[in-house]
C-alpha cells in the first residue's frame, strides 16, 4: 500500500550547509499492517512519516500510496490526499488551543461542507470511541495531556482514514496514559487501518499486534 | 443537500475573530474611525458643493459698479435706460444695498433694499415681495430678516426692532416684521431686506443714486460681450460678471476644501500604515494555525476563503458603522468642529445647515478605498504561508 522507492530528503540550512534526513531509503508497508519505526531523535523517522502524509516532498525518489505517486502532488491535491486518506497524530498534537474539543475534531470536515446530520454523526462516533464526549465543549488548552491526546486521535479518525500516522505519540505522556494509547492502537489495528508509528519509546517494542519494527539510523533503514 | 456557501467556514472565521477579540476590536475600531472620518469629509464637501452650486446659480449675470480711485461709489441710476438699450440686454435693475457692521456681535449684515413695483433681480426677492406687504413695511419702517440675523439680534436683546447707526451718528429704528426663507442658507443667513427708501436713509445714499446695477442678458453666451460694451460706454465703472463671481466663490470653496483634503490625506495615510503593518507578516501563532489546517487536509483555497471571510466581516462591519456614524455626524448633528472650517464662508455662523446632498458614489468610493484593500492585506500574508510546505510551517 505504501511504497518509498530510493527516497532521499535533504534540508538546506544555508548555502554551505545541507542536512540529509533520509538517504536513499526503500520501504514497503502493506495494507492493514502496523509498523513501528524505531530510532533515536534525528534518525529520520519523523521525515518518513511526513513524506507518507505528503506534508513534504522528497528531494529525490518516489513515494507511492495505493499505486498513486504522492511525492509529486501539487499542494491542493496533497491536501485532499491527506484529508481523505491520512489521520495524523502529531507529537505535540497540533491542536488549536483556543478552540473547544468539538471544534478541533470538526476541523478536517470543515472544507467538505457536509450536512449537519452527517457532521453530528461523525463527531459523536469518534468522541464516544475515544472517550472524550464529556468534554466536548471544553477549551483544549484547559485539558490534561492525556485528554488532549484523545482529542488528537479523535481528530485524526473523524474522516475515517485508511492510514493512521503517529509521531512520538507517547513523548508527552506518563506510563499509564502511554499504556492507554497502546490499547487505542490495538483497537485501530483491529479495524484494519494501516498504521505507522515513529517512536523511541520501548513500550512499543515487542508488542504482539505490531507486524514489524523497522530500525532507522542516521537517515538509513537498517 | 449541500449548501453552496460553507457555513462551517464562516463559523470558523467568526470564531477566529472572537478568539482574538482584543485585536479584532482594535482593528474594527480604528477602521471604523478612519471610515467615519473619510466619509464625513466626503459628505461635508458634497453638501457644501451643493450649497455652492445653488448659490452660484442665483448670482447676477452682470453687475455694474462705479469706481473712483479704485474705490466703490454709488452710481447714477439714470444710466439704467442706456443699459437697457444695449442689444442682448433683457433687463437692468438698480440695487440699493450695503453691508452694515453690527459691532456688538462683530458681524456684517447684508442690507438689501427692494422696490415691490420693480422687477427683482433674484427669484427669492420675488417671493419675499409676495409674502410681505412692502407698503406696510415702508409705512411702519420695518424689515424682514434671514434666520441668522434673527438669531444674532435675539442674542443681543433685539427682539422687536433694531437700531441702525446712520453715517451722521443718529439712530434709525427699524421694526422686525418677519423672517424669510431663501434658496440657500449660505446666501440668506446674513441678509436683511427692507424698502429701498429705508436703506437709503441708513446708508445715506442720495436720491438718483444707487449702489450698483444688475444687468440680465437674454443669451448667457453674450455676457462677456455685453460686459465689454458697458465698459466701453462707461469707462469709470467696474463690470463684474457671474463668471468672475463664480471663480471667487470657487476659490473660497477650494481653499477651504484644501483643509478637508489634508484631513482626507491624513486618514488615508493612517489607513495605509495599518495595512502595511498587517500585510508585512503573520504572527507565529497565525502561521502555525495555517500549518495545522494544511496538515489536516485544508487546501490553500480553504485557508484563503476563511481569511477572506474573516477580513470581510471585520472590514465590512467597520465600513457600515463608519458610514452610519458619518451620516449621523454630518446630517443629524451638523458636523460640529469640522463644519466650522467652512462656516466662515457665511458671515453668520450659527444657523447655517449642511443640506442633505447624498451621493451614492461616495459610498462606493469609500467602500473600494477601504474594504478590498484590507481584505488584500489580510489574504496576501496568509497566502504566502499557505503556499509553503505544511511540514515546514508546523516545525
Amino acid at each position: 500500500m505504501i511504497n518509498l522507492k530510493n527516497v532521499t530528503k535533504s534540508y538546506e540550512i544555508n548555502k554551505n550547509n545541507k542536512v540529509t534526513a533520509l538517504d536513499n531509503i526503500n520501504l514497503n508497508i502493506k495494507e492493514g499492517e502496523l509498523v513501528v519505526l524505531k530510532g533515536a531523535s534525528g534518525s529520520g523517522k519523523s521525515t518518513i512519516l511526513s513524506l507518507i502524509a505528503a506534508l513534504s516532498k522528497p528531494t529525490s525518489g518516489e513515494v507511492m500510496v495505493d499505486e498513486k505517486q504522492i511525492s509529486k502532488l501539487p499542494d491542493n491535491f496533497a491536501s485532499i490526499y491527506r484529508r481523505d486518506n491520512i489521520g495524523f497524530i502529531f507529537q505535540k498534537y497540533n491542536l488549536i488551543p483556543t478552540l473547544s474539543v468539538k471544534e478541533n475534531i470538526l476541523l478536517p470536515l470543515v472544507p467538505l461542507n457536509p450536512d449537519e446530520e452527517d457532521v453530528k454523526e461523525k463527531l459523536d462516533a469518534v468522541m464516544q470511541r475515544f472517550n472524550i464526549s464529556h468534554k466536548e465543549d471544553a477549551i483544549v488548552r484547559n485539558l490534561s495531556g492525556g485528554e488532549q491526546q484523545r482529542v488528537a486521535i479523535a481528530r485524526a479518525n473523524v474522516n475515517n482514514p485508511k492510514i493512521i500516522i503517529a509521531d512520538e505519540p507517547t513523548a508527552n505522556l506518563d506510563e499509564k496514559l502511554s499504556i492507554h494509547f497502546v490499547e487505542i492502537l490495538r483497537e485501530l489495528k483491529a479495524s484494519n487501518k494501516t498504521i505507522v508509528v515513529a517512536t523511541h519509546d520501548p513500550i512499543f517494542f515487542d508488542l504482539d499486534f505490531v507486524d514489524r519494527e523497522i530500525k532507522v539510523h542516521n537517515g538509513k533503514i537498517l | 443537500m449541500k449548501n453552496k456557501i460553507n457555513i462551517y467556514l464562516i463559523e470558523y472565521a467568526i470564531n477566529a475573530i472572537l478568539r482574538q477579540k482584543y485585536k479584532s476590536f482594535f482593528v474594527t475600531t480604528v477602521f471604523t474611525l478612519l471610515t467615519f472620518l473619510l466619509t464625513s469629509v466626503f459628505f461635508i464637501t458634497n453638501s457644501i458643493k451643493h450649497e455652492l452650486d445653488a448659490t452660484v446659480d442665483a448670482l447676477p449675470q452682470i453687475i455694474v459698479q462705479k469706481i473712483k480711485a479704485g474705490r466703490h461709489y454709488d452710481i447714477d441710476a439714470d444710466i439704467l435706460d442706456n443699459l437697457l438699450e444695449i442689444a442682448g440686454v433683457s433687463d437692468a435693475v438698480a440695487r440699493v444695498w450695503g453691508y452694515y457692521y453690527f459691532e456688538n456681535a462683530g458681524v456684517n449684515f447684508s442690507v438689501v433694499g427692494v422696490d415691490q413695483f420693480e422687477n427683482q433681480y433674484k427669484e427669492s426677492f420675488n417671493k419675499i415681495v409676495k409674502k410681505f406687504d412692502f407698503d406696510k413695511l415702508e409705512a411702519d419702517s420695518s424689515m424682514v430678516v434671514g434666520v441668522g440675523v434673527k438669531q444674532i439680534m435675539l442674542e443681543n436683546y433685539y427682539t422687536k426692532y433694531f437700531n441702525f447707526i446712520k453715517p451722521d451718528g443718529t439712530l434709525k429704528k427699524v421694526t422686525l416684521a418677519g423672517v424669510f426663507d431663501a434658496q440657500t442658507s449660505l446666501e440668506s443667513n446674513d441678509m436683511i431686506v427692507m424698502p429701498k427708501e429705508i436703506v437709503r436713509e441708513i446708508f445715506d445714499i442720495e436720491e438718483g443714486k444707487v449702489t450698483d446695477i444688475v444687468v440680465k442678458v437674454a443669451n448667457p453666451k453674450e455676457i462677456t460681450m455685453i460686459a465689454s460694451k458697458i465698459k466701453q460706454m462707461y469707462p469709470d465703472t467696474r463690470i463684474v460678471t457671474s463668471e468672475d463671481l463664480k471663480v471667487s466663490y470657487q476659490n473660497i470653496f477650494d481653499y477651504k476644501s484644501g483643509v478637508f483634503l489634508a484631513l482626507f490625506i491624513v486618514s488615508l495615510f493612517t489607513f495605509f500604515i495599518i495595512i502595511y503593518d498587517k500585510s508585512s507578516g503573520l504572527s507565529s501563532e497565525e502561521k502555525r494555525e495555517i500549518g495545522i489546517l494544511k496538515a489536516i487536509g485544508w487546501k490553500i483555497d480553504d485557508v484563503l476563503k476563511e481569511k477572506f471571510y474573516e477580513s470581510f466581516i471585520i472590514s465590512f462591519f467597520a465600513y457600515i458603522f463608519g458610514v452610519i456614524s458619518a451620516f449621523a455626524f454630518v446630517y443629524i448633528f451638523q458636523a460640529p468642529i469640522l463644519r466650522n472650517i467652512f462656516v466662515g464662508y457665511s458671515q453668520l455662523k450659527t444657523t447655517f445647515e449642511l443640506p442633505f446632498a447624498f451621493d451614492v458614489q461616495t459610498l462606493f468610493l469609500v467602500f473600494f478605498l477601504s474594504v478590498p484593500i484590507y481584505i488584500a492585506a489580510t489574504i496576501i500574508p496568509s497566502w504566502k504561508v499557505a503556499t509553503l510546505e505544511a511540514d515546514e510551517v508546523i516545525r
